[in-house]
């Protein structure tokens, strides 16, 4: 019969062997409870990103708050309506039938924007436009940064509830872009309530070039055009109205001329700001074919719709920068490429029309800080 | 075109993110040509008049408004 000391010697009582066993009991724990770690670690991860977000949420809130307080004699509370506006939804149409969807989105795009035009008046009721468009615009940056948080904090509180290792991991991959572009929103609150142009009022930097002191006529909302001349050619330029941080309607604007004002355009230039790839240089200026327009889709349907029914080519001048530099501080690297548009412009003018065309040079973007 | 040397008043420092960036405007003469270059006040908006040109005391444009980074002097 083994006696106590025999089964110690059995087993070994010396240091090597209770580290094998360790090392054996560790291999168990791993294997049975590995993902249960991992989950711990990554949700832990994110909860650290999650919380960087509701600060940015809070604190671009409070600006929103403070920007109205600090505007106009606001008669109640603003906080209590600004946090309506951030709960604010959008529902969109159904898709089932899409036929004639982008009318119907438009108009609800539109509905939403003149409402929240009108709330912000009343509530800085003798505000300039400028203001009132900052006011606009740091609302939806707020906004915008709310949305981000709700539904990071969402997808993390399943993730934890469900155990899900999967959905947790997926979130943190995509957290550092999420990061990204939410500090590029906060960022952009304070160029805007400077009233500064951002990177991505290049385009309508461009056209106010062409529209200085030259008279302006309202061609959709927001949106206005004036006509000159150029090298024989008559130039219809538009942007959106500044120096009101508008993004306006060119896609109206555009259609409007050639079907309302039956103007034969034999060309549409249009200068944007474009989203650079990571590598490529802040400023670096692309050319190409096609409506160069960003936002929800609806501009760029009508712009292709009626060049596309009325054979008009429509050629585009890209100027890349980054997400933040987008709705940051115009920077100078930006600004530098104006003269290379400038003269990619006189190029397509003057090889792509002949005297006595007519040709529409639209200038897209944000045109906060940019007159005309 | 020449640039003057443009008086500087206090610098207004836009922080962004780690880059520290100063704001400029650019005031452009229409008549001679004189740009000049001087700190971003609130209010500002490019095509908006400017101070009289230095030069020939015509009302001058803003052309350009724009953030250089900082540069640590000396
Ligand atoms: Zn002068």
């Amino acid at each position: 019969m083994p006696t106590l000391a025999n089964m110690s010697l059995q087993f070994g009582s010396d240091v090597s062997s209770l580290l094998n066993i360790v090392w054996l009991l560790s291999f168990f724990v791993f294997i049975v409870y590995g993902q249960r770690i991992q989950v711990y670690i990554v949700g832990n991860d994110i909860s650290r990103a999650l919380n960087r977000l509701k600060l940015m949420k809070d604190k671009s809130r409070k600006e929103a708050v403070d920007y109205f307080l600090s505007t106009g004699k606001t008669s109640a509370d603003p906080a209590v309506k600004i946090d309506e506006f951030l709960e604010y939804v959008t529902i969109m149409p159904v898709d089932l039938d899409p036929q004639g969807i982008v009318g119907k989105i438009e108009h609800i795009t539109e509905t939403r924007d003149d409402r929240v035009r009108s709330e912000v008046k009343k509530m800085l009721p003798n505000a300039e436009p400028i203001k009132v468009s900052v006011a606009e615009n740091i609302l939806e940056i707020a906004s915008s940064l709310n949305m981000i948080h709700k539904i990071v904090r969402h997808y993390y509180l399943l993730g934890k509830k469900t155990n899900s290792y999967i959905l947790l991991v997926q979130l943190q991959m995509i957290m550092p872009q999420v990061l990204m572009e939410a500090d590029a929103l906060i960022n952009a609150v304070d160029t805007f309530k400077l009233g500064q142009p951002v990177g991505d009022g290049i385009g309508p930097i461009i056209a106010s070039k062409y529209m200085v002191n030259l008279p302006k006529q309202v061609v959709a909302k927001d949106t206005v055009m004036s006509v000159t001349e150029y090298k024989g050619r008559t130039l219809y330029v538009l942007k959106a109205e500044g120096p009101m941080g508008y993004v306006g309607e060119p896609g109206l604007a555009i259609q409007r001329v050639i079907e309302e004002m039956n103007v034969p355009l034999n060309a549409i230039i249009m200068v944007d700001a474009a989203l650079k790839l990571e590598g490529e240089k802040t400023g670096d200026v692309a050319e190409g074919i096609g409506a160069a327009i960003g936002g929800i889709g609806t501009d760029k349907f009508r712009i292709e719709e009626v060049s596309a029914k009325h054979k008009v080519p429509v050629y585009a001048i890209l100027v890349k920068q980054s997400i933040l530099e987008a709705i940051t501080v115009m920077r100078k690297d930006i600004t530098d490429a104006s003269d290379r548009v400038h003269t990619l412009i006189a190029n397509l003018i003057e090889e792509k029309t002949k005297e006595g065309d007519k040709v529409l040079l639209a200038g897209i973007g944000n045109s906060l800080g940019v007159g005309q | 075109m020449s640039t003057a040397p443009a008086p500087q008043p206090p610098q207004q420092q836009t922080q962004q993110g780690k880059a520290k960036f100063n704001v400029y405007t650019i005031e452009e003469c229409p008549a001679c040509g004189q740009k000049t270059k001087r700190s971003f006040q609130v209010g500002d908006y490019i095509t908006k008049d400017g101070a009289n040109c230095s030069k020939c005391g015509n009302v001058t444009k803003i052309t350009l408004i724009y953030a250089e980074p900082v540069v640590k002097s000396k």
